[in-house]
């Protein structure tokens, strides 16, 4: 049986206060939640339905130029150089006058994630926790998306597609852990997304992936897609293959090389392919993977709910081919979050970390903060689920 | 108010400490010699706008700066500092390494 509320909350209060800082990457996200305290969580399984609100979710993101990619030391330093000003910012918008008093715990992600930037953040989150007195938990980012998914959506217990710049992961909870069904063999999505638009110099503003979705909206090709090497392995996954094929036809396109075959007519000269074709067609081989390897694990644990999340979990395509397969699967049924909740974000820390420290599971020594790069999803124990 | 301070040490190359002296202006300002962005990225094109601000003054129209202000500036110069040093370590490093590398090949 599980207690949500072995740690009551601080001064008699009926409610608990989180503070989350994240900066895994190149997002700084704070974010201040509430939980209800609630008789009945003393018994059952309602890790997915605390009533959380939103008390404020500042982000602020890192952005380079067209054609470049975020070097962790110029990230970490945006992540310095900004985090007092969003914690600040998050405070007055949560109405927090006393953080000492109104704060039950500080969350911070512990990895996994660039080294350089998680170490700018939780310096941040150490000083908070000395400076005001109030206890530390270390999330995992991955758990953090997770348990945010869940009370967003209610979803209970679906199969967790999670895929972002970092990540991407098809996941299943059992025993206490969420165990990973599937993965990528090499790079993750989002980078792959990134690797693609440096190469044609999408804008990094607000995201690549969101431009790269927008372009393939506008592809006046959609019957006849440029064939890629689509590679699935088992539940498992591969890109880097996909990745280095649709560069050389990048490449090509943008330097208008007319011997290539699959760009451009040789007898004509003519131009076959534009740049919204090959994001279509590469979104499209994408996602064809991730909802093969996906219905693979549904199949598996015998499930037809699949809840998406990590930063490319907002794309609108990927959400409607998820939904189709789960229509097909017994009436099943695809949960997603919009940007607010899937893209880095501190209010997912603040969750997670609630719900750890909920459970008594906190910081007792600040040699246990030490930030970690490589922090599987499941190698964290879930003590706050059956 | 005491001054922070930093303190190195290793097996290989001993002890050092690192000292604020508040009279210089390397200790007086926020932007470091060494904590800027990168070149790579200025090259291509990116405007810096994640610069530290600048020292806070007190309200009172001292022209002092704030007890916060003043710590974040001794550390800017203390951080300087021990880039510095720790770069050398790392060049010297690697000169041993180069070396290393080449007496084998002779080898």
């Amino acid at each position: 049986m599980v207690n949500l509320n072995k740690i009551p909350p601080k001064n008699g209060r009926k409610y608990y206060v989180a503070l989350g800082l994240e900066g895994s990457a190149n997002k700084l996200g704070v974010g201040v939640i509430k939980h209800p305290f609630l008789e009945n969580h003393e018994s059952g399984d309602l890790s997915h339905d605390c009533g959380v609100e939103i008390l404020s979710n500042i982000r602020d993101t890192y952005i380079t130029p067209p054609g470049e990619g975020f070097l962790p030391r110029d990230t970490a330093r945006h992540h310095r150089n900004w985090c007092v000003r969003i914690i600040k910012k998050a405070l007055i918008e949560a109405q927090i006058k006393d953080p000492g008093l109104d704060i039950d715990v500080i969350c911070f992600t512990k990895g996994p994630g660039m080294g350089a930037p998680l170490h700018s953040v939780v310096i941040a989150a150490r000083t908070c926790s000395l400076l005001w007195e109030v206890p530390l938990v270390g999330v995992n980012h991955c758990v953090g998306h997770i348990e945010m998914g869940r009370e967003i959506t209610k979803a209970e217990n679906p199969v967790v597609l999670y895929v972002s710049g970092g990540n991407t992961q098809v996941i299943a909870y059992s025993e206490n852990r969420y165990r990973i069904f599937g993965e990528t063999l090499d790079i993750a999505i989002g980078n792959c997304l990134d690797r693609f638009a440096r190469t044609l110099r999408i804008p990094n503003n607000p995201s690549p992936g969101y431009n790269i979705e927008q372009l393939a909206k506008k592809s006046t090709h959609k019957d006849s897609l440029v064939l890629l090497p689509y590679t699935v392995k088992g539940m498992d996954l591969s890109m880097s293959g996909i990745l280095a094929y649709v560069d050389i036809l990048a490449k090509d396109l943008f330097r208008g090389n007319k011997k290539n075959k699959v760009l451009f007519d040789q007898k004509t000269g003519e131009q076959k392919v534009t740049v919204e074709d090959l994001c279509y067609s590469l979104q499209e081989n994408l996602f064809a993977m991730l909802v093969e390897i996906t219905e693979r694990a549904m199949a598996h644990v015998n499930s037809n709910v699949v809840l998406i999340v990590g930063g490319v979990g907002c794309n609108v395509r990927l959400q409607e081919m998820m939904g189709t397969m789960c229509r097909d699967r017994a009436d099943g049924k695809v949960h997603a979050t919009d940007d607010r909740f899937c893209i880095d974000n501190g209010v997912m820390i603040a969750q997670a970390g609630l719900l750890q420290y909920r459970m008594g599971d906190i910081v007792t020594d600040l040699n246990e903060t030490v930030v970690q790069q490589k922090f599987r999803t499941d190698e964290v124990y879930v003590s706050w689920r059956e | 108010m005491s001054l922070p301070s930093a303190l190195y040490n290793s097996k290989t190359f001993g002890e050092k400490k690192f000292e604020v002296d508040p009279s210089k202006p390397q200790y007086q300002t926020t932007n470091g010699a060494t904590t800027g962005p990168s070149e790579h990225v200025l090259n291509a094109g990116q405007v810096d706008i994640d610069r530290p601000s600048e020292p806070k003054l007190k309200e009172d129209n001292s022209n002092q700066v704030t007890y916060l202000s003043n710590l974040r500036c001794q550390l800017t110069g203390l951080q300087d500092d021990i880039n510095v040093f720790l770069t050398e370590k790392m060049e010297l490093a690697k000169g041993k390494k180069i070396k290393v590398a080449s007496n084998k090949d002779t080898d």
